[in-house]
């Protein structure tokens, strides 16, 4: 059952579960289809994340009871498996800051903290905090390690990070108190670019080792 | 064209936001009050689209080389009445000097400042450095492009005093509760809008910490969601988060209660130290709140 509740005065947040999860993902997408293609009258914008879609509406057009009902009326009636894109690689080099951090914590060596990181294909789950920040998973469990105690006042672009069972990339500059193990040069968000972020969620990325 | 002489503290070029790119990490952004930025457009003559100034704590001064109309609303300005249009003169130089009581003032010059449309606004992006025509508040020796954005003849009298907010705290925020109710025991709302809250230095256009003295809420964690301007967060710590304009618009945190629209503008205009207490309304008051000010902007006709 989905869960509907009021953001406001101007959005409702849908949740469809509470896990990090593909299956659950892959709702959220088709939820997220359905909306495109069949939008509720009065609804401006959808944003999926993890396992919810917040949902902007306009007060002069419908009411948050209307647009739950239209919400209601896709719970079940959903495509069961939208499909998710090509693997993109990721040219990453492994010289971060926390790399030496990660292996004493996890008691792995630094080339098995690379190898786990980058042996595996990854799912983005969501495209948010700041712009085109790219959240993925899931990372191997042996590689999960909690945030940093104390986060950094600036993270540069292009910095890969791991906490919990996620693993993500900075797309601009940002405080950030992830345990950064590497950096690509890939530009992963472009004011410019249509649309600006290199990715979104279902996309599915591998990090590559590069010297 | 008009020349930046003073930045003042921080002063960003504003109009409406960017929405609808949220799925992509990029706030809505915008005017943090976007009451006081649409009246002080109104007053200008201006489109609602046009893009004005956003004066953080001490505003600008500005050298025009041709004659023209500024209106500047919002917080109070040392240097200039507000809430009304006043001409300037080809030459010489208008001065906000210190914001107060309140903390934003907004100064909307006739015709609108035309700085390039990045990603669908003019706003300057805190986050993404990107947009306000130099991805950061202005700077001394900054030319600013006045546009023709204008929208019939700027008003002849000031805006009525009735249809203004409050500029001076201590601040009635009404809340809607969610929408992550369910991560807090059921008195936790109720605790919160017994209590008055303060507003502490950290403080900027994407959010605003709170102390909550004699408060500990506990929650339960959540997974990360989508989140809105207004949004009232809880971190383990049991701080207090409430998001602005420039808001992340993912969080992990989860969100007790959200601000209503028709109160962001008060948000806006918190600084540090100032005292907010939240009450709960329903839905229904929140249309009504939001319907009250948007009344006062329609067109007299």
């Amino acid at each position: 059952m989905w869960h509907v509740a009021r953001a406001g005065d101007r959005a409702l947040l849908v949740t469809l579960g509470k896990a990090i999860d593909p299956a659950l993902l892959a709702q959220v997408l088709a939820f997220d289809q359905a909306l495109q293609e069949r939008r509720p009258e009065g609804l401006l914008d959808a944003i999926p994340a993890y396992a919810s879609v917040l949902c902007r509406y306009d007060p002069a057009i419908t009411t948050a009871e209307r647009l739950e009902k239209g919400i209601r009326q896709l719970e079940g009636r959903l495509r069961s498996s939208p499909s998710f894109g090509p693997i993109v690689e990721i040219p990453t080099t492994y010289d971060g800051p926390d790399l030496g951090d990660v292996a004493a914590k996890t008691d792995l060596s630094t080339t098995a903290v690379i190898e786990l990181h980058s042996g595996r294909e990854y799912l983005v789950y969501c495209v948010g905090f700041a712009p085109g920040f790219t959240y993925c998973g899931a990372l191997d469990d042996q590689l999960v390690v909690p945030r940093r105690a104390s986060p950094r006042a600036r993270v540069a672009a292009g910095s890969v990070g791991i906490a919990g069972s996620q693993t993500g990339i900075y797309a601009v500059e940002s405080p950030g108190g992830w345990n950064l193990i590497g950096r690509t040069d890939l530009r992963l968000f472009d004011p410019a670019a249509d649309p600006p972020a290199r990715f979104q969620p279902g996309d599915r990325l591998r990090f590559v080792p590069v010297r | 064209m008009i020349e930046v002489i003073n930045p003042g503290r921080w002063t960003t070029i504003q109009d409406r936001g960017r929405p609808g790119r949220e799925r992509f990490g990029i706030p809505p952004g915008g005017a943090a009050d976007w009451f006081a930025a649409a009246v002080a457009n109104r007053l200008a003559g201006n489109h609602p689209d046009a893009a004005l100034l956003e004066c953080t704590a001490a505003g600008p001064s500005l050298r025009f080389d041709s004659d023209g109309v500024v209106a500047v609303t919002g917080a109070l300005a040392a240097g200039t009445e507000t809430w009304l249009p006043r001409l300037v003169t080809r030459g010489s130089t208008f001065a906000i000097g210190a914001v107060g009581p309140g903390l934003r003032s907004y100064a909307a010059v006739r015709g609108g400042i035309d700085v390039p449309v990045v990603l669908g606004s003019r706003s300057f992006c805190q986050r993404g450095t990107f947009g306000g025509g130099f991805g950061r508040p202005l700077a001394e020796g900054d030319r600013l492009t006045v546009g023709d954005f204008v929208n019939g003849d700027p008003p002849q009298a000031a805006w009525p005093a009735g249809h203004r907010l409050s500029m001076l705290g201590p601040w009635e925020v009404r809340v809607i509760a969610g929408p992550h109710t369910d991560a807090f025991d059921r008195f936790a709302l109720k605790r919160l809008t017994d209590i008055a809250c303060r507003a502490t230095p950290a403080l900027d256009r994407m959010g605003m910490r709170l102390q909550t003295l004699g408060l500990h809420l506990r929650a339960d964690e959540i997974l990360t969601t989508p989140v809105t301007a207004g949004a009232v967060q809880v971190t383990p710590s049991g701080e207090m988060i409430v998001l602005l304009a420039d808001h992340p618009t993912t969080g992990g945190y989860p969100v007790i209660a959200t601000v209503v629209t028709a109160d962001l503008p008060l948000l806006a205009q918190v600084r540090p130290g100032d005292t907010i207490r939240f009450r709960e309304v329903d839905l229904a008051e929140a249309d009504r709140a939001r319907r009250r000010l948007d009344g006062w902007l329609e067109p007299e006709t």
